[in-house]
């Protein structure tokens, strides 16, 4: 991942804030930087969304496509994840460099979906064992500036709110073979319910407390961190522990609790933020990339 | 349909809060610098350790200290499906997870410009794969000398609704995973180092509650704890067989 160098006196510095609840930038141990959300950013999507925290920029394209569904689950569709870790974010990451970070990151979004609740997977389902929508989410790490999990689960949560798939319906002909057929109306379409869709909350262990959304000064003065995903309900989909150095079984309880009331106060507010831009219509604003 | 209500509807006798009887030994792979074999229920996992040696990568050597590469394949025949012999996104997640688990473990700092090379073959799978590979490299790491902090255990438990099931077989990790929409569906993985009660690794996925997590984490801490013994005989057996005792006058 993309990292800096951090010389002893300033991580001191950094450890010494930490422990008086006061970080570099005037945050407090348990709150987010500066957040801005734009959806429908890409046209050729179905649905897309950007988040930008601190300086980290990420930009998210979901396309729809028809495919055939798991023999396990004839009657629901799927989500495939893929994270691109592009050179213009860090020269780091030219060639191949990106790649196992890419790898991580992608590896990380599929365990955070991997329950029966986050997205409704049977609504995706066409024709039971035959068809499906696949949802491919493509996440594009434009900028990184330290956490990278909770701004893309940030911003998937917004490209998913953001979908929309097109309505299908299916003719059968007199030897029973089946047509789909996509509705003329491009406004006839299906939305998916992201509300039980979880975000990521990663946890830095800095001396003996913890914060949320580290930088990458602050990333380096920690050894290990948690990655915990939380629905708007309180639930957590995923936890896993990042990074070189261990962690005593207390202060994981003590995280994962910090997670959990982070993550849980998180999704108010973005699922308003969703609702009133989408409310907009066309009269609302466009940034774009990297403003 | 879930599992089954009952805890002795376990295979065997086994109890919930048990793990599967564990069989470890230690310098098998007679040209590795370390090696371990270990065997639970019908989990089956080998572990050799090479080096440490000159790393391979220079141009991301840290000068200070040693690198920990490890690689995770599971046999192509040891699932219900055949896996291929590339490495698939699965195996390289587990062999990220393994590395995290392991590293907190060594003292690398004691191998400046080195890498010393961990790879974990699964012979068969029969659930908590992960959890065993843990155990089983700590184990190789140990045999082939190289100075560690602590062992490292691992353990993984399947939370099914209210009841965990500690060291579940592949059956009990997959089962009724699709069919149940209940709460509380989960799978989590824990490496501990013993003596100094850290935790070097979690993993969890699935859905559960908080407090549930809270419980599933003690739970398998516990169970790593029940490995101990077997994993300190094994290691100290290899150790004597290196180094006979001196003979008694």
């Amino acid at each position: 991942m993309a990292t800096i160098q951090v010389s002893e006196a300033e991580k001191v510095y950094i450890m010494h804030g930490v422990r008086d609840d006061l970080r570099v930038d005037g945050r407090g141990c348990e709150d987010y930087r500066h957040m801005e959300i734009e959806t429908d950013v890409v046209s050729n999507t179905d649905g897309s969304a950007k988040v930008r925290l601190g300086l980290t920029d990420i930009l998210v394209g979901i396309k729809a496509e028809i495919g055939r569904p798991r023999p396990m689950a004839p009657d629901e569709g799927y989500l495939e994840f893929f994270v691109d870790c592009s050179a213009n974010a860090t020269p780091e990451f030219e060639g191949r460099g990106g790649e196992e970070l890419g790898m991580e990151l992608s590896n990380s979004l599929y365990k955070v979906f991997n329950n029966r609740h986050s997205v409704d997977l049977r609504s995706l389902s066409i024709c039971p064992g035959e068809h499906c929508w696949v949802l491919y989410v493509d996440v594009l790490l434009l900028q990184c500036d330290g956490n990278l999990f909770d701004a893309m689960s940030i911003s998937i949560k917004a490209a998913l709110f953001n979908t929309r798939i097109p309505r299908v319906h299916i003719s059968e002909d007199e030897e029973g073979g089946k047509e789909i057929e996509l509705s003329d109306d491009p406004y006839d379409c299906m939305r998916l319910n992201v509300e039980n869709v979880p975000c990521i909350v990663t946890l830095s262990k800095i001396g003996h407390r913890h914060v949320v959304d580290a930088t990458l000064q602050e990333k380096a003065c920690s050894v290990a961190s948690l990655l915990i995903s939380v629905t708007h309900r309180g639930t957590v989909t995923c936890v896993r522990k990042l990074g070189g150095g261990s962690l005593d079984p207390d202060s994981i309880f003590e995280m994962t609790e910090t997670g959990k009331r982070v993550g849980k106060i998180l999704h108010g507010p973005l699922m308003e933020l969703l609702q009133k831009e989408e409310s907009l219509g066309k009269e609302r604003m466009k940034v774009g990339f990297l403003a | 349909m879930p599992i089954t209500e009952v805890s002795s509807s376990r295979q065997g006798s086994r109890g919930n809060g048990d793990v599967r009887p564990l069989f470890a030994r230690c310098g098998l792979v007679s040209q590795a610098k370390g090696s371990a074999y270990l065997e639970a229920g019908n989990t089956k996992v080998i572990c050799s350790v090479y080096g440490p040696r000159e790393t391979e990568r220079k141009d991301e050597t840290d000068m200070k200290s040693g690198r920990l590469v490890c690689d995770f394949r599971l046999a192509p025949f040891s699932c219900p499906k055949r896996g291929a012999w590339i490495q698939s996104a699965e195996e390289r997640d587990l062999s990220t997870g393994l590395a995290e688990s392991m590293q907190p473990g060594v003292c690398l700092h004691r191998y400046p410009r080195a890498q010393i090379d961990v790879n974990v073959v699964v012979l068969e799978n029969d659930g908590s794969v992960l959890a065993h590979a843990v155990t089983c490299a700590s184990m190789a790491l140990a045999d082939a000398g190289i100075e560690m902090y602590d062992t490292v255990l691992g353990c993984a438990l399947r939370q099914d609704g209210d009841r965990c099931l500690v060291d579940p077989d592949l059956a009990e990790e997959q089962g009724s995973v699709r069919e149940s929409y209940g709460e509380n569906q989960g799978r989590v993985a824990v490496a501990l180092l013993p003596n100094l009660n850290q935790i070097s690794g979690l993993q969890a996925d699935g859905e559960m509650r908080a407090d549930t997590l809270t419980a599933a984490v003690r739970m398998c801490v516990e169970g790593c704890h029940k490995l101990y013994p077997v994993v300190q005989q094994a290691i100290l057996r290899a150790v004597k067989r290196k180094a006979p005792p001196p003979p008694e006058k």
